[in-house]
Parts: C-alpha cells; sequence; structure tokens
C-alpha cells in the first residue's frame, strides 16, 4: 500500500524472466535428451566398437570400472551382510523368519542395490566426467576439435557415457549377484540342501512382471547417471556454481522419478 | 560423417582394450548366468503336468505361489480362472518328478493364516493309489483362520463385559470380598481373645466347652484310677489260672491221663478186635460141619433105603416070615 507510487514495470518484468527462465530451461532440457538420444544411437551402433573409436570407449570404460568395482561389490557386499543379518534376527524374534528371505531379495536385489549403484557411478564417475567435459567446454577445447576435423561426440562425450552407463549395469550386477549369495549363506549356511527352496523363492521374487521393472529401472538408473550430467555440461548455460549442479539435480529428480515409477509398476 | 578425414583420437595404451574386453565378459557371464538361473528358478527346465484345483473363492492366490506337500513345494500356481459355473479354477504346474506324491485320492485344502499369502497343501493318506492322472480336476477344500477372527472378537467382548461387571464397584464379587474383609477384621479381633478361636467358633457357648474340657479331663483321670483296679484283678486271676497251683496245670494233668486211658480202651479194643476173628472163624467152621451133617444124612438114607431093599429081598427069599416090620434101632 505503501509502494503504490512504485513504478508498475516490475511485476511484468519478473514475469518475462521467469518466462525465460523456464524457456532456457526447457531448451536445455530439449537439447539434453537429444544430446542422450544421439549417446544412445552411438552405444547400438557398431562403429562405436570399432576402431578408431574403439579405443577411447576401452579407455573410458577402464577408467570408470575397473577402479569402482572391487571396493563397490566389497562395500555392498559388507551393507548387504549387515542388512541380512539384521533383518534376518529381526524376523526370527517376531516368528516370521518365512517372509525374511523374500524381503531381503526384495529390499536388497531389486531396490538398494541398483540404487546404490547408481549413485556411488554419480559421485565417482559421471559427476566428475561431465565436470571435466564443461570444463574443455568453457575453455573451447570442444570447439577447436571440432575446427580441425575432429569428433568431440564421438571422442569424448559419448565415451564418458556409456561408460558410465556400462559400470552401473556392471555393478548392479555384480552386486546383485553376490547379495543373492550372501543372503543365502546367513539364511542356510554353507549347505547344498536349502539350493532348491531358496531357488524357487527367487523364482517366485523375480516373476515376469518384477524382472520386467526391475530391468527397466536399472536400466533408466544408468541412462539418468551417465546421460544428464554430460547433456547439462554440455548445452545448459554457464552460471554460478558451475552447470554440473545443474546436472547433478536433473539426476537426482529422474532417479526419484524411475523409483517411484517402478515401485508403482512393481506393486500396484 | 566420414570417419576418414577426422582426426584420429589420441592413442590409448593397449591394456585398456583387454581390460575393456574383461569387464565386458565379467558383465555377459553375469547377465546369462542370472537370467538363465532365474528361468531355471521359474521351472522353465523341468517338465510338469498340469493339475486343476476348483475353489469357492481364490482371493489371495496369485500366479507363481506354492502348492505344497509335507511343507515341500511341489507345484506352482500358473494361471487363475473364473469357471462358467462362477468357481475359481487354479491350474498348477506339478513338476514329473514330484507328481508321485499325488494319487487319486489325494486331498487339497487352501488355508488361509492371520498373516502372509494363503497357502494350498496336498495330502496323500495313501501312497499305494494309482497316480494322479495329468489334467485331474479336483475340489479344493478352504480353511480360514481369519473367519474365526469375528467369532472370537465377539467372544473376548462378552469375556470382558463379565469381568468389568464382576469387577465393578457395586457387583456381587466386589460386595462378597468386602464381607470377607469386615469378617476377616473381626476374626482377627476375636483371634486376639482371651479364649482365641473358641470365641470365634463356639460365641457364648464357649464357657460350656471350657467347662466341657474339664469335666473331660476329670474323668478321663477316674477312668486312669479304674484301669489301674483292673489291671490288679487281672494279674490276680493270670495267678491263679496259669500259677504252679492254677487251673491250667491240673487241666494239662488231667489231659495226660486221659491221653493213657485212650491208649488203653486202643488196646483192649484190638484185643476185641481178635476175638471177633476166632468167632468168625468158629462160625466158618459150624457152617462147614452143617454142610457134612446134610451129606452124612443122604448118605444114611441111601444106606437104608438099601437094607430096607435088603430086608425086602430077604423077606422075600425068606418064606417063614411074613412080618415086613423092621425094627430101626
Amino acid at each position: 500500500m505503501l509502494r503504490m507510487d512504485t513504478p508498475a514495470a516490475r511485476p511484468p518484468s519478473i514475469t518475462r524472466s521467469l518466462l525465460q527462465t523456464l524457456g532456457r530451461r526447457a531448451r536445455g532440457s530439449w537439447h539434453v535428451v537429444r544430446l542422450a538420444a544421439t549417446i544412445v544411437g552411438l552405444g547400438l551402433s557398431p562403429s562405436s566398437y570399432r576402431p578408431p573409436w574403439r579405443a577411447p570407449l576401452a579407455a573410458h570404460v577402464v577408467r570408470a570400472a575397473w577402479p569402482l568395482l572391487p571396493w563397490f561389490t566389497v562395500l555392498s557386499a559388507v551393507l548387504s551382510l549387515v542388512l541380512i543379518r539384521i533383518v534376518l534376527v529381526a524376523a526370527v524374534s517376531v516368528g516370521l523368519s518365512q517372509l525374511a528371505l523374500e524381503m531381503l531379495v526384495r529390499v536388497l536385489v531389486l531396490e538398494l542395490i541398483p540404487l546404490a549403484a547408481a549413485l556411488a557411478v554419480a559421485v565417482r564417475v559421471s559427476l566428475p566426467g561431465a565436470a571435466e567435459l564443461a570444463l574443455l567446454r568453457r575453455d573451447g577445447a570442444l570447439d577447436s576439435l571440432r575446427e580441425r576435423g575432429g569428433d568431440p561426440l564421438r571422442g569424448e562425450i559419448a565415451p564418458r557415457a556409456l561408460a558410465a552407463l556400462f559400470t552401473v549395469l556392471l555393478l548392479a550386477a555384480a552386486s546383485g549377484v553376490v547379495a543373492l549369495v550372501l543372503a543365502y549363506l546367513a539364511a542356510h549356511g554353507f549347505s547344498p540342501w536349502a539350493f532348491e527352496r531358496y531357488t524357487r523363492l527367487v523364482g517366485q521374487v523375480f516373476s515376469p512382471a518384477v524382472s520386467l521393472v526391475f530391468a527397466l529401472k536399472t536400466f533408466g538408473f544408468a541412462a539418468a547417471v551417465s546421460l544428464l550430467p554430460v547433456g547439462s555440461a554440455l548445452h545448459d548455460a554457464p552460471r554460478r556454481g558451475g552447470v554440473e549442479v545443474l546436472g547433478g539435480v536433473r539426476m537426482f529428480v529422474a532417479l526419484f522419478v524411475i523409483e517411484a515409477a517402478s515401485l508403482a509398476g512393481s506393486y500396484w | 560423417m566420414d570417419e576418414g578425414a577426422a582426426p584420429a583420437p589420441a592413442p590409448q595404451p593397449p591394456r585398456y582394450e583387454r581390460r575393456a574386453a574383461l569387464l565386458v565378459l565379467l558383465f555377459v557371464v553375469l547377465l546369462a548366468g542370472s537370467v538363465l538361473y532365474l528361468l531355471f528358478a521359474r521351472g522353465l527346465f523341468e517338465p510338469t503336468q498340469r493339475l486343476v484345483l476348483v475353489a469357492d473363492d481364490s482371493e489371495g492366490v496369485t500366479v507363481g505361489m506354492d502348492m505344497t506337500f509335507s511343507g515341500f513345494p511341489i507345484g506352482r500356481v500358473r494361471r487363475i480362472e473364473l469357471a462358467d459355473d462362477g468357481s475359481a479354477r487354479i491350474l498348477i504346474d506339478v513338476p514329473r518328478k514330484d507328481a508321485h506324491w499325488l494319487r487319486t485320492s489325494s486331498v487339497f485344502t487352501l488355508s488361509r493364516g492371520i498373516v502372509g499369502s494363503p497357502a494350498i497343501r496336498a495330502y496323500s493318506g495313501i501312497l499305494a493309489d494309482p497316480p494322479l492322472p495329468a489334467g485331474a480336476v479336483r475340489k479344493v477344500l478352504s480353511g480360514d483362520a481369519s473367519a474365526e477372527i469375528p467369532r472370537l472378537l465377539n467372544a473376548t467382548r462378552e469375556l470382558l463385559a463379565n469381568l468389568t461387571a464382576m469387577t465393578a464397584s457395586d457387583s456381587a464379587l466386589a460386595n462378597t470380598l468386602d464381607k470377607l474383609a469386615k469378617a476377616s477384621e473381626k476374626v482377627e479381633a476375636q483371634l486376639g481373645g482371651r479364649r482365641g478361636a473358641l470365641d470365634l467358633m463356639f460365641g457364648a457357648e464357649a464357657p460350656k466347652v471350657v467347662a466341657a474340657v474339664e469335666r473331660t479331663n476329670r474323668l478321663l483321670e477316674s477312668v486312669d484310677a479304674l484301669v489301674k483296679r483292673a489291671d490288679g484283678v487281672i494279674a490276680r486271676a493270670d495267678d491263679k489260672l496259669l500259677g504252679e497251683q492254677g487251673v491250667a496245670a491240673d487241666a494239662q494233668a488231667a489231659v495226660r491221663q486221659l491221653n493213657t486211658l485212650l491208649t488203653e480202651a486202643r488196646a483192649s479194643l484190638a484185643r476185641v478186635d481178635g476175638v471177633l476173628k476166632e468167632a468168625e472163624a468158629v462160625a466158618r467152621n459150624a457152617r462147614v460141619a452143617t454142610t457134612d451133617l446134610g451129606a452124612l444124612r443122604a448118605e444114611v438114607d441111601a444106606s437104608l433105603r438099601k437094607v430096607e431093599a435088603l430086608v425086602d429081598e430077604v423077606n422075600r427069599r425068606w418064606p417063614f416070615k411074613r412080618d415086613p416090620e423092621l425094627k430101626l434101632p
């Protein structure tokens, strides 16, 4: 009321800037999605696995997965063992031991391990990789490579993204198998006689619908973790705090949406 | 995109390609192994036979759940469908290696617990019966534990109402407890009195009881004296009866004499017995003599007849004498 005499142009400028921001974000998102589709297309193309593009892809895969695989597998095994032990003891104490193993397989293999693998790859591989790309973009190295007739998409961008994607899948598969073995050993010890029953239980948990949702979810996590930070680093406008933060936020939102969708698909 | 014209990416050490190949191989092995294991776990590689269970209600039954026999899973629900008559048809795949547990006389139940999913169980009482054929249709018996809950709740509610009525402050139980408390106070007071429990039990009659007890005591004393006297009498009688000059000693001597007398009587009787035997012999001789006397008479008779015939002959030949009289001696 006291500021009735202030210039009336202020509210329209806020709306305009909001609209401009939204439009910029939408354009950025569209570029990110287009880049992601291009990278997936390159990943499905056999030429990406032939020389001369095989060498950079192999190098990025090894840099991403080789150091991460042992410690992530060990860490997830230890955490799985702790969780298995807690659930088994708690289930026995309330007399629901027959449900404990099924719950463990669902919670560990279907839910926690893919998410943990995606987050580990995001923290160790894809966010640092996106920061590298953002640095190359800011320094103009990508443009100079393009001017020299090189292909930054095939030489620098796609290998990073595909390596991160592969690493998520590899970590999820390895840790899932380890968790299944640990759950068996924790519940039955080193006895082969419960194998048949345990296999039956695993078969019951992995019904066709659940298996499909699990596969889609793991691929979704891998795609979100590997593609979104790279896309953000290349297409978002430079901003305070770096484009990596925006990529990270996009990635976490995508992970949240995928997890919610998979839960809805599995349990409704 | 002209790959030939583009400058080649920076050269990478060859070990990267080897390691990358190893990682890809590991991933492929893990993925293929997992897929095969899941297919095996879903029972894709084992031959099965179909069993159809018909239930009134298939609530809680899910595709993939087990049918158990003695606690061991021997079948898996493959499909659940609604039949034309409104009943639920549960289609179960039983692996052929486990199918021999099911017989034509097997019974199938669908039981629902309070917690967890329902369980389909098979019971084969007579394992010697013929095996269940493939595609057999059987009625499933339902047992519902949760159906008991409302009844149980009603019973519990009634029980609680009764309990509340019993424990209310104006209930019969509370009144009784009050009376008991008062009575126990009274009892405690009376127990602490001069005559203690006697006052409590007999009230105003307690002094009479005490008097009765005193009289009884006196009576007991007189009985005691009487017993002592009776003791003396018995001692004297004992002396008379069992002493050296007592009745018992006399009786013993008399018995001894009687014994001697009996021995002598036995000897006399033996002698009488001998006499009788001799008399018997005499009688026997007399009987023999009597028999001989008969023969003698017959001989005399015969001799007389001969003499008579001789006299008759002499008389016939003797003409002088016609007198046939014969004088016998």
